[in-house]
């Protein structure tokens, strides 16, 4: 996704400059503030006629605020959302971030706005079409080729989901990008633990993860999905003097933030009416 | 009566490449003045390869890894690169058919699929290595121009226009063979290339498709010389349209030759774009050729040599009335 529009544009009542935030714990209270807006929006989203897909929205949430921040520096850093059935998190995510203008909650599935069920390069801010699952990997990786031929600094960062690691084309990617050395690619894993039948661990488990990535010539970092301090720290590093790719698997919890569904492997789509909705958000923080 | 020679040379070359060595030489070339081109292989580049003896920093062989290397194409052309991707047609038509749809079709990005290997070109390698089904995926793709160039001067041409243009496009070609370039002179190709046109309307036009589509209708002019003979090399259904037009605005029954399935093919296209024309397809059979064979062979065993292409043109020319072609 773009960010031509940096960080100090106006969003809803945030008119935050980021930049001016010299403070870690000013930037991650207002981040904080920002997450806790975006999975309102989510949940309003899965009280839309169609529903969204909320457990993995609400799980990667922090993941796409923290990189979105990172890429709000302008050296031409781009965020993949590979996972693209977190649409909802997308979308209130770009809004809460200020490159997505318009609140894509009560547009979302609705005829004649580009705010559907998976993300497409309609949508401002989203450059990749995504949902089928383990694209966004490679898109990500070309752009970060594409920086690196460029001379640039930027980087290309894929937030795929622990599930979608099933698909051979990321590991496809990974060997290329280790091959490549290509150290300005980021992986971001959000770990939740669950798939669209049930958990990951009882479908197709995926033991020593960051061993694999490893093995495949990548540094790797295990982090808390939901610590906006940690992921900013790390999305911040200078990998310019870098010759590995970087995995980041990130522990989440599937519903993040909706105590009434958080870790239950149904809230992988959802439904709802809006009284319950009301509900959730009052109980988010 | 013969048309004027239309536009097909740009370049006066004293060697005639294969499609592929030739898209590897315009590759090259163009390179040197546009440091956008990236060009990446699947492994199948071959050793020697001259883009990445000029152009180090932009060759890329990124391994067995086509879906890879297609979405990768797509990240690079987003970043302001233009990628040229090149691995063997089964594997990019197929193989990558999704990441195709998606880069080529959806995104409008700025790559090139070269894909040689195409038809049975692969011949003895065998099934796994033949691709008689790439049209019917990419042609139903909205926004790929695809092109099937034939000798060292459409697939140049077809190259510098794909640089040109930004646009996705699909080029299919063969495997080592070379052809004599038709004659030509002109920078551009033309819509469709008036090999021979007969002065009777009724008269038989073969249309012939990529390299042994037409190496197959030259051959017929010759056993019957007075068959008009339309080439085209660009086959999406924009360009397809447009030709369409043209060729019935000289004949009305054709026959076509085109080392493809007749499902999803040009004969099919064709047939539905001009409903009063009479289309006959000499096209491959629907089998799944097991033995050995050069291409030529195995062409055969598909259904897919001269004596055909003469059979269609009999039965074409008998049911316009006239008993035969030759």
């Amino acid at each position: 996704m773009t960010t031509a529009v940096r960080e100090e544009t106006r969003v809803g009542d945030d008119v935050t400059d980021l930049a001016a935030l010299t403070d870690p714990v000013d930037l991650v209270a207002t981040l904080t503030e920002r997450a806790v807006r975006a999975r309102r929006l989510v949940v309003d989203m899965a009280a839309s006629p169609r529903g969204c897909h909320l457990g993995g929205s609400l799980s990667v949430l922090d993941i796409l605020i923290a990189a979105l921040h990172r890429a709000a520096g302008d050296d031409g850093t781009e965020v993949v959302l590979s996972k693209g059935h977190a649409a909802a998190g997308l979308y209130a995510a770009l809004h809460v971030s200020g490159i997505l203008p318009e609140n894509p909650a009560p547009l979302y599935g609705l005829a004649g706005h580009p705010y559907t069920g998976h993300p497409g390069p309609k949508v401002p801010g989203v450059r990749f079409p995504t949902g089928s699952l383990g694209h966004g990997v490679p898109y990500a990786a070309g752009w970060a080729l594409s920086q690196r031929i460029g001379g640039g600094n930027g980087l290309g960062i894929a937030v795929a989901g622990d599930g979608e690691l099933q698909e051979g084309l990321v590991w496809e990617t990974c060997q290329v990008a280790a091959a490549q050395e290509l150290a300005n690619f980021v992986l971001v894993v959000d770990r939740n633990g669950g798939q669209n039948d049930g958990m990951v661990a009882d479908i197709s488990p995926l033991p020593q993860l960051p061993q694999r990535f490893a093995a495949f010539g990548f540094d790797v970092v295990e982090v808390d999905g939901h610590d906006l301090r940690a992921l900013t720290a790390l999305l911040a590093e200078d990998r310019s003097t870098a010759r590995r790719p970087l995995a980041v698997v990130a522990d989440t919890v599937k519903g993040k933030g909706v105590r009434a569904v958080e870790g239950k492997p149904g809230c992988h789509y959802v439904t709802i009416d809006e009284a319950r909705a009301a509900k959730w958000k009052r109980a988010i923080r | 009566m013969s048309l004027p020679a239309t536009a097909l040379l740009t370049d006066e070359r004293p060697v005639t490449l294969s499609g592929r060595d030739a898209y590897r030489d315009e590759l090259t070339r163009l390179a040197a003045s546009d440091d956008t081109i990236v060009c990446l292989e699947a492994d199948l580049g071959g050793k020697g390869h001259p883009f990445q003896a000029a152009h180090p920093e932009r060759f890329f062989n990124l391994g067995i890894a086509e879906g890879a290397m297609v979405d990768m194409a797509a990240g690079l052309a987003a970043g302001g690169h233009k990628p040229f991707v090149s691995t063997f047609a089964p594997f990019a038509a197929l193989r990558a058919a999704e990441s195709l749809k998606l880069t080529l079709g959806y995104l409008a990005a700025g790559v090139t699929v070269v894909a040689p290997y195409a038809g049975v070109s692969g011949a003895w390698f065998g099934t796994t290595h033949h691709c008689l089904e790439d049209l019917a995926i990419l042609r139903s793709v909205p926004g790929v121009t695809i092109a099937a160039p034939y000798g060292d001067a459409e697939m140049r041409a077809v190259v510098r226009e794909a640089v040109r243009s930004g646009r996705p496009h699909y080029i299919r070609t063969g495997r080592n063979a070379t052809y004599e370039s038709l004659p030509g002179v002109g920078a551009e190709l033309p819509l469709v290339n008036w090999e021979f046109t007969a002065a009777d309307p009724d008269a038989v036009c073969l249309v012939s498709v990529g390299e042994e589509g037409t190496r197959l209708a030259l051959a017929a002019r010759r056993a019957a010389p007075g068959t008009a003979h339309a080439h085209l090399v660009y086959l999406d259904h924009e360009h397809l349209t447009e030709a369409a037009a043209e060729l019935a605005r000289h004949h009305s029954r054709f026959v076509v030759v085109e080392e493809h399935r007749g499902q999803g093919g040009v004969a099919e296209a064709l047939a539905l774009l001009l409903p009063a024309c009479q289309v006959t397809s000499v096209s491959a059979n629907r089998s799944w050729p097991s033995q050995g064979g050069d291409h030529e062979e195995v062409m055969a065993a598909l259904g897919l040599d001269l004596p055909a292409v003469l059979d269609a043109l009999d039965r074409a020319a008998t049911a316009a009335g006239h008993p035969t072609t030759r």
